[in-house]
């Protein structure tokens, strides 16, 4: 215990040291200096490395996806037709179907991960993520009431993010104070979870077979009929919203520390608390009114970062990769596996993610420090 | 022995719920002729409504809530945690997932077996538990929650692969998961009869030891009880009661969670006083709600578990509140 | 309204330009626009390649003349519905009612899609870029929306005469069984409710659902008892407490079971069911829900009247 302790606390100072010793970068660090060695940088190689690896896999995503599908494309159509000089169809297939699916998962996984890693380093538990938490089933209750409702005019998409919006709200009202690593907050949501998901039941047993099979993409979450409006919001709110976790990086990692060390440290738990909840649920919500609730990624991406980062280290940018990564991924195996009829990507993760997901919950322990 | 009063209000309660159910419904059947019968008048019409209708589904009702309520105590007693619940823990999903499966494979919801029930239930008792066992989630009740959570996401994902393959099954699934003490026959309640005996004598033998547990595991070993055999026997008597109530009302969240929690309010932690309290506070929740389903879209019914997680939401959010989350 | 006045202003316009334009090029005259609920949608000729995306649109089509190249698949099945497998023929299946394989579509290379009115806007976008996509416009559950629907994807084929055809040869058939129910059925003696059995009580039809309102045409006096809300199919499941609401004359029954014995014999073990008048005098009739309560269109017409006919003619 005080062995684990202290690897712990050295890895901090380690993380914290080269700002008291400029010469030399610790073990596994470069040291970038510039501006007349006024200014340094430390680079960490294995999450270059990492990156640089997830982010390779991701453009061969990208082109398997670009040329998959009923009609295969080879790779050289495919740059002909990025240039704008392919055939009408194959422009067609890649810029109006592919390409945005392609964007649209990518972009939505990345967010998903990105929320997922932030809630997961929050609570030290590796399950606490938005979606499990009810965000996602409100949204989803709030999409179907959309597609059932005669009198509800907006879209959807629309609708699933002020779903996610109003169960975050609530969560918040319930929790008041985000509480120690937040877990007021994470009950708050199961509640709106477990009621949203008996509300969506009690609609869809009220309407026609027809209406619940147009509610259904909502129901699993599916990249079939995305509404652009959204992916640009979600382009965005992905933008801002990276960049700000980037800045509360720093603060989080503190907190993994004991609270007075992390305060004697400059950091304020409550704020920093409330700012990494808040981006997780944000871009949740982002992600969902575009892609439904595709909850698992934002489990199994962090997951899948964690494992190929440096330990202790909180994989913001790998994670974002990798959940962009499964879920473009899922998304190509839902595509074509049982070709003609698609699968929608929630259930290809859920199928996929499962035995993973058992193997979490009987074997590892479920904080994510350990 | 003399029962403290609390156990006269709680049985008080049970009485006039089930007069409830029997004088309101959503048909045209009111209280004055409901009454009537009761004295004596014979109108066939209120005979047949009462007797054949509301009689059977109150009894429906008493013996899901029975089971529920019970289950939840057990669990809770048994992870330390006031937050089992079959529902939040995905015991009722894992149920809820073999008769899914059951439906697509050509079973109709009415048709249903208890065994499929209670045979998913067990799975998804066991792998609970087992995830409380490996990673020593006991002591933190959260974790064991966030791990039902994730199972019962799971399970709902692949029930929804399970509606996009078939669509017959869709149809029959959407009306079933939303839960419903109505329309049951004699026949089927018989047939869960018999492993909830079994349920309750397990109960009956294993409750002392438990309450020892509760202790502790030395003290349970010291006063000459395995831990192991015990735990064994109690997952057994949940999946049991846990799978026969869904077999027969659909899978129905936060009743094991709202149950204990007043239990323990009056009777305080000791699971051999929680349990008596159970048993008349189970059945009068579901008894009420389902008479408040009634009546609320006549001449429709609404399903009984959004009754039943409306009234449950708030309770687990006071648990949290309230309690800093005790352990028991 | 105004809208629709101004919209409607627009199109008569427009609609004047077309046949000016028609007139000085007569060699490419050979457009027709349809109406749609995404406005008029220019169709070329005859359309050979087509694809549905609803089950009433497959019917309207097949009935017109027209067998489509794609499908998707109906309930309970991995194929369309088992009333239209035989003159569908070998037809490509392109998805589920909840999710269209687009690509798969693109690879049909289709002339015109035709949808359902459900479809949404997003998949309307890409759809109406792949091929001129027709979704009607009709107030849903009204008893005529089948034969508006099926009038619009005939226009949309350019198969209108056929259409009208068919549509007349339902017209006669209904009376044929208007008819035999006059002639078997006393005029009092009609009262009907339509309903699926769950077993928490019954889900009974809209009126103005295709089915409630070809019994109405046959004389049957069709009544959902005022408790389907405006704009739904089917009620939400009523108390078997207020079974006497539907408890009429007659009670046509639809499964979704293979068997309709073995769902009869499961509803009857409900004593509330039981009880009915309707089953003591032996007047529940068992119909194929994927056939009464799912389809639509005029071949579906056609043979729900002969279901209705068979059990009219089981009377002595």
């Amino acid at each position: 215990m005080t062995a684990a302790t202290d690897t712990k606390t050295e890895r901090a100072s380690s993380r914290l040291a080269p700002t008291l010793s400029p010469s030399s970068p610790p073990r596994g660090f470069w040291l970038w200096r510039f501006n007349g060695a006024q200014h340094s940088l430390l680079l960490d190689r294995r999450a270059i490395a990492v990156n640089s690896i997830l982010a390779i896999l991701l453009a061969f995503s990208a082109i398997a996806s670009l040329a998959s599908g009923s009609l295969s494309i080879s790779v050289p159509d495919i740059l002909l037709t990025l240039q704008g000089n392919g055939s009408t169809i194959h422009s067609f297939v890649i810029q109006e179907l592919r390409l945005p699916r392609f964007a649209a998962g990518a972009l939505s996984g990345a967010a998903l991960a990105l929320a997922g890693c932030l809630m997961q380093t929050l609570a030290r538990n590796r399950l606490a993520t938005p979606g499990i938490i009810g965000i996602d089933n409100a949204a989803t209750a709030f999409a179907v009431a959309s597609i059932v409702s005669t009198t509800i005019s907006l879209a959807p998409s629309a609708m699933a993010l002020a779903g996610a919006a109003t169960a975050t709200a609530v969560a918040f009202g319930l929790a008041g104070a985000t509480g120690t690593r937040g877990y007021r907050f994470i009950i708050a949501g199961l509640a709106i979870g477990a009621v949203s998901g008996a509300v969506t039941q009690v609609m869809l047993s009220g309407v026609a077979l027809d209406d619940a099979n147009a509610a259904y993409p909502w129901t699993v979450g599916s990249l079939n009929a995305r509404n652009p409006t959204s992916v640009i919001v979600l382009t965005v709110g992905l933008g801002i919203g990276y960049l700000l976790s980037l800045a509360v990086r720093r603060g989080l990692s503190t907190l993994q520390l004991p609270e007075s060390v992390a305060v004697s440290l400059g950091t304020r738990p409550g704020r920093v608390r409330f700012a990494a909840l808040a981006l997780s649920v944000l871009m949740t919500g982002f992600a969902v009114s575009v892609a439904g609730p595709v909850g698992l990624i934002a489990l199994l991406g962090p997951e899948l970062a964690r494992t190929v980062s440096r330990p202790g280290r909180i994989p913001l940018t790998a994670s974002a990769l990798a959940g962009a990564l499964l879920m473009t991924l899922s998304d190509l195996a839902g595509r074509t596996l049982l070709e003609p009829l698609e699968i929608p990507v929630g259930i290809v993760t859920a199928l996929a993610g499962s035995p993973y997901l058992l193997w979490i919950l009987l074997r590892k322990s479920p904080d994510i420090s350990r | 022995m003399k029962l403290p009063h609390y156990h006269m209000i709680a049985w008080l309660l049970l009485a006039i719920a089930c007069l409830m159910s029997l004088l309101f419904g959503a048909g045209s059947i009111g209280p004055d002729s409901a009454l009537g019968l009761l004295m004596g008048n014979d109108d066939p019409e209120a005979r047949f409504v009462i007797m054949e209708l509301r009689l059977p589904r109150l009894v429906v009702g008493l013996v899901t809530g029975l089971a529920l309520g019970v289950a939840g105590a057990l669990l809770q007693t048994l992870t330390r945690n006031p937050l089992a619940e079959p529902g939040l823990l995905g015991v009722s999903a894992g149920s809820a997932f073999a008769v899914t499966l059951a439906i697509l494979l050509g079973a109709t919801t009415a048709s249903l077996t208890t065994l499929i029930s209670q045979l998913g239930a067990l799975a998804g008792c066991a792998l609970v538990i087992a995830a409380t066992r490996m990673q020593g989630v006991g002591q933190d009740p959260v974790r064991l929650v966030l791990a039902g959570a994730t199972l019962t996401g799971l399970l709902l994902s692949l029930s929804s692969l399970v509606m996009l393959i078939d669509q017959r099954a869709a149809d029959e699934i959407r009306f079933w998961v939303t839960g419903s003490v109505a329309g049951r026959s004699w026949d089927q309640l018989l047939a869960t009869l018999p492993s909830m005996i079994l349920a309750g004598l397990i109960i009956v033998a294993v409750v002392r030891p438990l309450a020892s547990l509760a202790l502790g595991e030395k003290v349970a070993m010291g006063l000459g009880h395995h831990p192991g055999l015990i735990r064994l026997a109690v997952i057994l008597a949940v999946a049991l009661l846990v799978g026969g109530a869904t077999a027969l009302a659909g899978p129905l969240a936060f009743v094991g969670l709202v149950v204990p929690f007043v239990a323990r309010g009056f009777g305080g932690a000791d699971i051999r006083k929680t349990l008596w309290l159970c048993l008349p506070l189970g059945p009068a929740l579901i008894v009420s709600a389902d008479t408040v389903s009634r009546l609320l879209v006549a001449p429709s019914e609404m399903p009984l578990g959004v009754i039943t997680a409306i009234i449950g939401a708030p309770v687990l959010m006071i648990i949290i509140r309230s309690r800093r989350i005790p352990t028991l | 309204m105004q809208q629709n006045r101004s919209t409607g202003l627009l199109r008569q316009i427009l609609g004047g330009f077309a046949i000016a334009a028609a007139v000085s090029f007569t060699v490419q005259a050979d457009t027709h626009t349809v109406d749609t609920a995404y406005g008029p949608v220019a169709i070329e000729g005859s359309p050979e390649r087509v694809v549905t995306l609803y089950e009433g649109a497959l019917d309207a089509a097949l009935a017109s003349g027209v067998t489509p190249v794609g499908a998707i698949i109906t309930r309970g099945g991995d194929s369309v519905a088992d009333y239209i497998q035989a003159k569908a023929g070998d037809v490509k299946i392109v998805g589920t009612p909840g999710e269209t394989n687009l690509e798969a579509v693109i690879a049909l290379n289709p002339d015109v899609i035709l949808a359902s009115s459900r479809l949404s806007e997003e998949q309307y976008k890409l759809l109406s870029q792949i091929a001129p996509t027709v979704v009607p416009d009709f107030k849903a559950y009204q008893p005529d929306t089948w034969i508006k629907e099926t009038r619009l994807f005939a226009e949309a084929l350019n198969q209108s005469e056929n259409a009208e055809k068919v549509l007349m040869r339902v017209q006669e058939r209904t009376a044929e069984v208007e008819k035999l129910v006059a002639a078997k059925i006393a005029g009092d003696d009609r009262k009907t409710a339509l309903i699926r059995w769950m077993p928490q009580g019954a889900l009974v039809m809209a009126e103005g659902l295709f089915s409630s309102s070809l019994l109405q045409a046959t004389g049957f006096d069709v009544d959902d008892a005022g408790i389907v809300q405006e704009g739904r199919p089917h009620s939400r499941p009523l108390s078997q407490e207020n079974l006497g609401l539907i408890d009429h004359q007659w009670v046509f029954l639809a499964t979704l079971n293979a068997d309709g014995r073995e769902a009869l014999e499961t509803a009857r073990k409900s004593p509330a069911f039981e009880r009915m008048q309707a089953n003591q005098n032996n007047r529940i009739v068992t119909v194929n829900g994927q056939l009464w309560t799912s389809a639509s269109g005029p071949i579906a017409a056609l043979a729900l009247l002969d279901d209705i006919a068979t059990a009219v003619n089981q009377l002595p």
